[in-house]
């Protein structure tokens, strides 16, 4: 029926612009081809006895660092493969692969995370053996790859105490969805104002469930907690 | 950023459903943990729909208080 006049629209000529369209109901979630995608990496992960880690940060917090210490330290042991995500270059994956680990380098582009399709295309070239272990080192920044499910069985925060220890409440999606986080740098304490307790304390609040860890990626302090997480969640 | 990749998904989901018909108004619901910003999807939506069945249609955007990112309706016609 027309909303102006009241006609059904068949019974005379309308002279009125029927500003009126048909609605269509869609109720179309929007991330659904993602979290589909990411469904089939967990499978394929699940079919091949990999486990996958989802690495997340802002840039320069060490995640690069840490992974290279931890390859060296564990990573035949734990059988560690790495999909690198950057913006641009393979300078992350070159890294990766001198410190005696399979790389796969993606570039995102202008793109500002990682997504479910671009890690099942980085799982095909990488072919992480059986029993393997893959960590994702998502594209540096502490907002989007919060909202995009790679496939993962966990999420790794990774913070350094040369930024805020507010971090946790500015971005508190991606504390949320993390299991683990990880404070980097710990040796730099002496010269920092960074207060451990305050930033634990802070992503405590928006995840009262999350693991904590202080760590130095270069001097090794807190590593050995971190490599029996690893077996841990392996198993 | 992500809002770009958002708002094509969003028009390709519009454009296949509306069958070639233009598409007058689209309703959206983004929670408000989503950490999607509702100006970044205008501004975007307004560059991704140039010349496709979207192109002028009215975006409505309702905000609520959790993780819905849901294209509701649209009207066609």
């Amino acid at each position: 029926m027309c909303a102006t006049c009241g006609c059904d629209g068949d019974v005379h000529e309308h002279e009125h612009d029927h500003e009126h369209g048909k609605v269509v109901k869609l109720e179309a979630d929007l991330l659904a081809k993602n979290d589909h995608l990411a469904g089939h990496n967990r499978a394929w992960l699940r079919e091949h006895h990999v486990v996958a880690l989802n690495f997340v940060s802002s840039p320069g917090s060490g995640k690069t660092t840490l992974l290279e210490r931890t390859i060296r330290d564990v990573g035949k042991e734990l059988g560690l493969g790495v999909i690198e995500g950057d913006q641009a270059t393979t300078r992350d994956a070159d890294r990766i692969r001198a410190a005696g680990a399979r790389a796969v380098q993606v570039n995102t582009g202008t793109g500002c995370h990682l997504d479910a399709h671009m890690v099942a295309h980085a799982l095909q070239k990488l072919e992480p053996e059986r029993g393997s272990m893959v960590v994702i080192e998502n594209v540096g920044n502490l907002v989007c790859p919060a909202l995009f499910d790679l496939g993962e069985r966990a999420k790794v925060a990774v913070v350094s105490v040369t930024e805020g220890d507010d971090k946790p409440l500015k971005y508190p999606h991606m504390f949320r969805a993390s299991s683990l986080m990880l404070v980097n740098k710990i040796d730099l304490l002496p010269y920092v104002s960074f207060d451990v307790a305050a930033c634990v304390a802070n992503a405590r609040e928006v995840n009262p469930s999350l693991r904590v860890m202080e760590i130095s990626a270069t001097r090794g302090d807190g590593l050995d907690a971190f490599y029996g997480w690893l077996r841990e969640v392996r198993t | 950023m992500h809002e770009l990749g958002i708002v094509q998904e969003m028009i390709e989901i519009v454009s296949t459903k509306s069958g070639g018909a233009k598409v007058k108004r689209i309703v959206l619901e983004i929670g408000k943990n989503t950490c999607v910003l509702p100006d970044a999807i205008r501004f975007a939506f307004h560059l991704a729909s140039e010349e496709t069945v979207a192109d002028g249609a009215t975006l409505e955007i309702v905000e609520t208080s959790g993780e819905e990112l849901r294209l509701k309706e649209m009207e066609v016609g």
